[in-house]
């Protein structure tokens, strides 16, 4: 009997923890995923002044974006007055650029994706805002934060076998209200490459959003680009023809 | 004449059969270092040659800094003010400046990242070979603006032609979007791969417009007479880009510094060339001692003899050295001048290096090579073959010092 009751007592304690793993395991998941498209919208309309930081050097850009999904993406600089109506979009693995002043759209090489966008400490990749942090990772809370008297969970996401991802490791805070605070890259050696943080959460298009992200190389102190929203809208879908080729060289609307 | 000089030069020639052989040896190791050493020499004054006139020039004016990070910021504002110190420096044979941007390049159906350089039509060719380079089309002429020098393997791979267009997309000096449609003029071919795989030269007054320049430079190239003036160029050129009143100071480069990587594959070759020369030595080395132990011990019972008529052991080695170094001498005169015409040969018709020409084309060498003789490369050879020669000699000599008479008359 008392044997039979212990090998009862540790069966329950082993499928409780195999349950709760495979529970937490898929929380993690949940929250990742309910982050990730709280952060993203169904689609978007922005106005973002980007600026990018050198030593002894600094320059604003406004730009207009559209998203749509985490596959479609249209930019186009509306100032400073030079570069108006140099556009970006992005459809999935392929993106072009046009330049008004040649009036040419040049269709960039997938080499190219992981480059930066306009100078900017931005890969054309992170402009993406893809699903890799959701499909190509697996995620692990390590740690609890707070910040403004709210949970913040630290999750550390490693890149599962075979996926085609150039970071070793990927460090996300996320707030409970599912607002995420910073993403760290890490490299293969698991050394941070480049840190992307956002802050001033404030009520914008509708939710609370960080209104200035800002993106900066580990090893470069006074190098870094900064995002802050000036307009920014979440929106439930887009008329599919505004990520064109024809809609890129006719930025008006 | 002293009367060791005498015996040491009838000894010689008592044997001539045996002498001469010896001499021989002692010829064709002088012949052969000599002239190896030349070609060695003569290939890398050809591969420093062609590098420096196809990309650095012998010393570059730069912003500090821009060698490492080529950052379209990192600028020589004033070109001018540099103009004016290198006019003053004497060994200054030509200059120019250029502009560099890494940029987008694409034409109806591809894209590639490219080098595009900005040149001075006029007075690049004084400096580099690209103008000679043009296999196709034209070079380009002071007045043109929005034509387009490019390289044979990156015409291939944008599949374009003469008169096709090329639409670039970068970033200006001022981190603005520098656009622009170019025309294809001429296509040129410098037979090193990574040079014509991914540059573009266009006119640098039209580079400075689209690139919002204002007039800055990112190099400015000197090409010295020889490459022994370099260290004396460089050094005036410093102290008197210093001088200008710049904000932070450019930084002077001579060829070693643009291009390490020539000089490390400069410095492998010569340590490969090193064991090659100790092998060939040690070889020779081994063979002119064993024919001068020789020569010593079948004369055993004549030395035997002329002791006991009352030679010292120290007038007989200093006769038997004597004569080991006047084989040699004899050996190494002619070596020196046999080296140094069928070097002086080559020198003038060149040798044709055939089936290897694509690992040449890798450094940017010719198929025809020309050694070089210099001082350095007929004395370096000559002094080695030398020294091992008479340490060889010595070793045999001093074998005699332990000989004594009644033995050494006996012995057969």
């Amino acid at each position: 009997m008392r044997i039979k009751s212990t090998i009862i007592f540790w069966l329950s304690v082993a499928v409780f923890t195999i349950l709760s793993g495979t529970l937490y395991a898929m929380e993690v998941e949940t929250l990742v995923r309910d982050a990730v498209n709280y952060y993203r919208g169904n689609a978007s309309f922005s106005i973002v002044d980007m600026t990018i930081h050198r030593p002894g050097w600094e320059r604003t850009l406004t730009i207009k974006a559209w998203t749509r999904g985490e596959k479609d993406s249209m930019f186009t600089i509306i100032a400073p007055p030079k570069d108006n109506g140099n556009g970006t979009l992005k459809k999935g693995k392929e993106m072009w650029m046009f330049n008004p002043r040649v009036n040419r759209v040049i269709k960039l090489p997938p080499s190219m994706m992981s480059q930066s966008w306009m100078g900017s400490d931005f890969s054309n990749n992170d402009l993406a805002k893809s699903d890799s942090i959701i499909d190509d990772y697996t995620h692990k809370i390590t740690s609890t934060e707070t910040h403004d008297g709210k949970k913040v969970f630290v999750i550390t996401s490693m890149p599962k076998p075979d996926a085609p991802v150039v970071w070793g490791m990927q460090r996300l805070r996320i707030r409970e209200d599912l607002i995420f605070l910073s993403q760290e890259f890490y490299d293969e050696d698991l050394l941070l490459v480049k840190a992307m943080t956002g802050t001033k959460i404030q009520m914008i298009g509708g939710k609370l959003f960080p209104r200035v992200w800002k993106m900066q190389k580990a090893d470069k102190k006074d190098e870094y680009t900064m995002l802050e929203y000036r307009e920014l809208l979440f929106k439930e879908n887009l008329p599919g023809d505004l990520f064109t080729l024809s809609s890129l060289k006719n930025p008006g609307r | 004449m002293s009367i060791e000089i005498k015996m040491a030069w009838r000894n010689i020639w008592r044997n001539s059969r045996r002498s001469v052989l010896t001499i021989l040896a002692i010829v064709f190791a002088t012949m052969l270092l000599v002239f190896m050493l030349s070609f060695q020499f003569g290939s890398y004054d050809t591969m420093i040659n062609t590098a420096v006139k196809i990309h650095t020039g012998h010393v570059q004016v730069q912003a500090e800094g821009y060698r490492d990070k080529m950052d379209i910021r990192l600028v020589v504002p004033d070109p001018a003010a540099v103009d004016d110190v290198i006019k003053d420096i004497p060994g200054v044979e030509a200059y120019t400046a250029r502009t560099n941007a890494f940029s987008l390049v694409s034409s109806s159906n591809r894209t590639y990242g490219v080098l595009l350089t900005g040149i001075d039509p006029e007075r690049e060719p004084r400096v580099s070979t690209l103008k000679k380079l043009v296999r196709r089309g034209k070079y380009l002429a002071q007045k043109d603006t929005n034509m387009a020098l490019v390289g044979e393997l990156l015409a291939g791979n944008l599949k374009v032609d003469i008169g096709d267009e090329l639409v670039v997309l970068g970033q200006g000096r001022d981190g603005s979007v520098a656009a622009s449609v170019l025309k294809v003029k001429g296509i040129f071919s410098s037979g090193e791969d990574k040079f014509d795989r991914n540059s573009i030269q266009i006119p640098l007054g039209y580079f400075q417009d689209v690139f919002s320049m204002h007039g800055a430079v990112h190099e400015v190239v000197v090409l010295g007479r020889s490459l022994e003036d370099v260290k004396k160029i460089k050094q005036k050129l410093e102290a008197g880009v210093s001088s200008i009143d710049n904000d932070g100071n450019p930084a002077v480069l001579d060829w070693m510094e643009l291009m390490p990587g020539l000089v490390q594959s400069i410095k492998l070759d010569l340590v490969s060339g090193l064991i090659m020369y100790v092998i060939l030595i040690v070889v020779i080395a081994f063979s002119i001692l064993n024919t001068f132990l020789m020569a010593i011990f079948e004369r055993t019972r004549e030395f035997g003899v002329i002791m006991a008529i009352g030679m010292t052991p120290g007038r007989l080695m200093k006769s038997l050295f004597l004569e080991s170094v006047t084989i040699t001498l004899i050996g190494i005169i002619l070596g020196i001048i046999s080296g140094g015409m069928v070097t002086w040969y080559f020198q003038g018709h060149g040798i044709l290096i055939s089936g290897a020409s694509e690992l040449l084309n890798q450094y940017g060498l010719p198929e025809r090579m020309y050694p070089q003789l210099s001082a350095l490369s007929v004395s370096v050879g000559a002094c080695i073959v030398l020294i091992i020669t008479i340490l060889t000699a010595i070793y045999p000599v001093l074998k005699v010092r332990h000989l004594r008479p009644v033995e050494a008359m006996t012995a057969v």
